[in-house]
């Protein structure tokens, strides 16, 4: 036990922890529209595409966050632009964006001349290096994106649900359908430092899943699903410096198994309620 | 005889460069009751689409004789998503607008209104339930409340009658009966034996539009009118389209 608190005496595990709740509370919010909506592959898209933008930063020498923030924002409104002219089969575009996305980071790390370093924190996570600044940019659209769903959660339901009949009430489905691909974009981004492209998306699913086994209601997932994503994220965190496995991963591993966990629990609840009544 | 509350004059529409429906001329007046059937890809959605706005005309147009005509619209249940995570209140209250939209909330009497229609609609102890935890018809009852929330001058049923039990089919036709003393009806069936009782007119839609001022059809008009449609005859005369049913 004195250990915790000796490891919470560093400044880098402090800000992993902010960056972990953060992180958490970020993807219950924009999690729970991308799993009501059943948009997890167009959101593996736009996570994946956001590695040409890495790459094309690095052969630039920018910043790889702004790089993958540009080609996510572009992929997520791309996507929502085919989908909503359907003139192309969706399924196969977001592949298409996917695998490119993959293929221009790699050539252009690979024509980058030098060492990459961080490559491998943007494909796996690095939550432990997570600064200062980016704990405050993480925490700024975390407010953003509250301050909207706070504001907005009525609208962007319901053009989510049925976008036909919002239309006919007079709502403007395309501002809201392309707002939160843009939202969907920034905070799968921001979330890549502490996960990582392969990872990140798990974050945005699994707590709304384990959350979904007690309420389907929109506006009680999102704050179930930051509970057990904050709770999920720490144990990994602490597992992580614990056990020195990589971070990312251990986040994802305790977010599943208390996934499973919760959801045996409510199986043989339902079990003993069945036969007791 | 009154302005109509909606007119299609001309009226050719459909989807990206395809026409779906070609030169159709309509008018809708208070209190109608008019039944659209049609093969299926004939058409019948995409008329109801034009009529609710959400689809752009390629000619035509259409007007509003009487000044802005409130509407209620109940979709092909079909294409819904039951698993999406709205309760029966919120997709109720979905139906009315909010009265401030830079913060769309419902205010307190909407709130109340929903309830109350909720209460009537008998799915008060359905009200927190979400709607993939409804049946056929109660799923039915919250559409349909959706719709009637903001007090429709026309109200729009695109096939209400798939996928309910028979005996919810009786009670929508019952209510359909009362509201249409207080609006106008559109209802799109593939089922033309079971509405032509219920409707007061009769609209043939394949590409083309062919309004029939009785509720009563023969299979040679239905051909002429370029309508295959299946025939379930319920009157006594296989032949002869539909006159002895009773609901």
């Amino acid at each position: 036990m004195s250990e915790i608190f000796t490891i919470m005496e560093y400044a880098f595990f402090r800000n992993a922890m902010a960056a972990a709740v953060l992180t958490s509370i970020l993807a219950a919010m924009v999690g729970t529209y991308i799993v009501s909506r059943k948009i997890v592959f167009i959101s593996g898209g736009i996570t994946h595409a956001s590695f040409g933008g890495i790459g094309m930063a690095y052969f630039f020498g920018l910043n790889p966050l702004l790089g993958a923030a540009v080609f996510a924002v572009l992929s997520a409104t791309g996507i929502e632009w085919v989908s909503q002219k359907g003139k192309v089969r969706e399924d196969s575009a977001i592949a298409i964006l996917w695998s490119l996305g993959m293929a221009l980071g790699i050539i252009f790390v690979f024509m980058t001349p030098g060492y990459t370093p961080n490559l491998m924190s943007f494909l796996f996570g690095s939550i432990l290096s997570v600064g200062r600044a980016e704990l405050y940019m993480l925490l700024a659209f975390c407010l953003l994106a509250g301050v909207f769903f706070w504001l907005y959660l009525r609208p962007v339901v319901h053009t989510a649900f049925d976008p036909e009949f919002s239309k006919i009430m007079g709502l403007p489905v395309g501002f809201f359908r392309y707002t939160m691909s843009v939202i969907i974009a920034l905070a799968i981004v921001i979330s890549i430092r502490s996960v990582g492209i392969i990872l990140v998306l798990s974050l945005f699913t699994i707590p709304q899943i384990t959350a979904m086994l007690f309420t389907r209601n929109f506006a009680k997932i999102i704050p179930l699903a930051a509970l057990f994503g904050v709770v999920g994220s720490l144990a990994g965190l602490f597992s992580s410096y614990f056990f020195d496995i990589p971070s990312g991963a251990a986040i994802i591993f305790f977010l599943t198994l208390q996934f499973l966990l919760v959801k045996g629990l409510v199986m043989l609840l339902e079990y003993v309620h069945r036969n007791h009544s | 005889m009154s302005k109509p509350l909606v007119k299609l004059s001309g009226v050719s529409t459909g989807y990206f460069s395809e026409t779906v429906l070609r030169n159709v001329n309509l008018e809708i007046h208070a209190k109608d009751f008019i039944g659209i059937i049609g093969p299926n890809g004939g058409g019948k959605t995409t008329l109801v689409k034009a009529i609710l706005g959400i689809l752009p005309l390629f000619k035509g147009r259409i007007t509003f004789p009487q000044g802005k005509v409130r509407m209620g619209y109940l979709p092909q249940i079909s294409a819904i998503d039951k698993s999406f995570p709205i309760t029966v209140k919120e997709l109720i209250g979905s139906g009315l607008k909010a009265k401030n939209s830079w913060f769309p909330q419902l205010t307190r009497e909407q709130k109340k209104q929903v309830s109350n229609l909720i209460a009537e609609a008998g799915l008060s102890g359905q009200a927190h339930k979400p709607i993939g935890e409804l049946s056929g018809g109660q799923i039915q009852k919250a559409f349909l409340s959706r719709a009637l929330i903001n007090e429709p001058q026309l109200l729009i049923l695109d096939e209400p009658n798939t996928f309910v039990d028979k005996g919810f089919e009786k009670e929508l036709y019952q209510w359909l009966r009362v509201l249409n003393e207080q609006m106008a009806i559109l209802l799109v069936s593939h089922d033309i034996g079971t509405i032509t009782p219920l409707v007061k007119t009769i609209a043939c839609v394949n590409v083309d539009l062919h309004y029939h001022p009785s509720n009563q059809l023969t299979e040679d008009l239905l051909k002429v009118y370029n309508c295959p449609v299946d025939i379930i005859a319920h009157g006594p005369v296989p032949h002869r389209v539909l006159k002895e049913h009773g609901l």
